[in-house]
């Protein structure tokens, strides 16, 4: 058995999304091994967050599934507003977005525990020594009764990673979780996920940072126009790109970045 | 007419002060209950479902649009008679101001739940939190701080408001304040007095909004 090549963690297949006219994905296939880390690059509206939304069960669909360890969860239904989502598999997700989404009316600890308390019934104080041993992790150790208003970004979004981690997800999306900070900011963050890349935590992250494109991914997608135009390790998508459109955007983005 | 005499009034306090207590009574009973329908119309009037946004538009508009006053003769007067039972005006007044206030909080819960950004409802979501802990433990937090200061207003306006259970025989404040205006002749002094009494327990009201409104912006500022 151990020999087999491991079933996916995800596969996404014949993903469609449509705002009004607007097709957004327009058939996404994509499968996801365990441990793997996906880099999702590519232009603004190309369809990159909306997927990674799809993913975590945000969104309505109007084609396709999407199936996570061998259970499928999304489920297109006869029309969007029928699409079938599975709850208790979508809580296995952990997601973080671009701007933070802390609960405004609760301090730091309070936003970690919430979701395990209320979601798992896990016992308030065994919450709090996990979500206390977290946060020291991530060196926000005397932040702990800070409210979200007094922390600066990157505190903000490292308690936002770790609130999503207080639920043991299979798999963690980023939605651009750098692209709110201010420059000096965003170290410290990609620090954080780096440190979960190294425990092997399955993840997808959606970023316009080459840098840290290029030192977490295990294979990259350059996605443009609602479809996945190129998919393969980081040397050949960011190095020596196979598709013109994907050459075309490196280009571009390194030439920006110079 | 001869010169101020307040003897009259002094020699009634006991009455005022009973007077008094059953405004504050009334008044607190409506803002409790008012504000539990307002949140609920509220959440309603934000909701998906086409025929329960109508529905709580419909009750809303007609409490705001109509005179207090009325609505509480209306609940007087046509109420016993569609129920076949008898109100007390106790009872009465509670169910006109409660539905009054219902009306004109579900507005400041309308405003402050639209305030709560999508992005939190993402959170949610993205957290497994179940509806009834989306609700309980982050929309009506927020709603409610959010909602305080304008909240305090409403509840300020209520008490003036509540006045009105005066005019159905209600011995409140207001109906003992003209009760003893009549009896002594005396209505300068006794309306005044009546009206010092309202305004010593409205206006630190009224202040206080300001100073509660400046922290809690501060501490949702995110």
């Amino acid at each position: 058995m151990r020999d087999q090549p491991a079933a996916p963690l995800v596969s996404v297949s014949g993903l469609q999304k449509s705002y009004g006219a607007l097709k957004v994905l327009k058939g996404i296939d994509l499968t996801m091994k365990p441990g793997e880390r996906l880099v999702v690059i590519g232009p603004s509206g190309g369809g990159k967050s909306t997927l990674l939304r799809v993913m975590m069960g945000l969104e309505t669909i109007n084609g396709g599934s999407v199936t996570l360890a061998g259970k499928p969860y999304i489920r297109a239904g006869a029309t969007p507003a029928r699409t079938v989502i599975d709850i208790a598999v979508r809580r296995s997700i952990g997601m973080v977005f671009q701007h933070y989404t802390l609960f405004p009316h609760l301090n730091v600890m309070q936003n970690l525990i919430l979701a395990p308390c209320k979601v798992r019934g896990e016992n308030k104080v065994k919450a709090s020594e996990r979500a206390a041993a977290l946060l020291t992790r991530f060196g926000l150790g005397e932040k702990l009764t800070a409210y979200p208003s007094q922390l600066s970004g990157g505190q903000k979004q490292r308690v936002a990673i770790a609130r999503a981690l207080m639920l043991d997800p299979r798999l963690m999306l980023f939605d651009e979780v750098t692209s709110a900070l201010d420059p000096e900011l965003v170290g410290e963050v990609e620090q954080v996920i780096l440190q979960l890349a190294k425990q092997d935590m399955p993840m997808m992250i959606v970023t316009h940072d080459m840098w840290f494109a290029k030192n977490i991914a295990s294979r990259v997608l350059f996605c443009a126009g609602g479809v996945i135009v190129e998919d393969g390790p980081p040397e050949q998508v960011l190095g020596s790109p196979k598709e013109e459109r994907t050459r075309d955007f490196i280009d571009r983005v390194f030439h920006i970045r110079q | 007419m001869d010169s101020l005499d307040f003897t009259a009034v002094l020699r009634f306090r006991d009455a005022l002060l009973q007077g008094l207590l059953t405004t504050l009574e009334l008044t607190l009973i409506c803002i409790v209950l008012g504000c539990a329908i307002g949140f609920a119309v509220g959440l309603a009037r934000t909701s998906t479902n086409l025929p329960l946004r109508n529905l709580s538009s419909v009750y809303v508009e007609f409490f705001r649009g109509t005179p207090v006053l009325i609505q509480l003769f209306w609940i007087f007067f046509c109420l016993p008679l569609l129920l076949g039972i008898e109100l007390s005006n106790f009872a009465s007044g509670v169910i006109a101001l409660t539905l009054y206030m219902g009306a004109i909080t579900s507005e400041t819960f309308r405003a402050s739940l639209k305030s709560i950004g999508r992005e939190q409802f993402d959170a949610c979501v993205a957290l497994g939190l179940p509806r009834w802990a989306q609700i309980t433990s982050v929309v009506l937090p927020q709603a409610l701080l959010r909602a305080i200061p304008t909240l305090l207003s409403n509840c300020v306006s209520l008490f003036k408001e509540s006045a009105l259970v005066s005019a159905v025989g209600m011995a409140d404040l207001m109906f003992i304040g003209s009760n003893i205006s009549n009896n002594t002749a005396r209505p300068v002094e006794v309306l005044t007095v009546v009206a010092l009494i309202y305004f010593v327990i409205a206006f630190p009201l009224t202040r206080a909004v300001t100073v509660i409104e400046r922290r809690i912006l501060q501490k949702l500022a995110v």
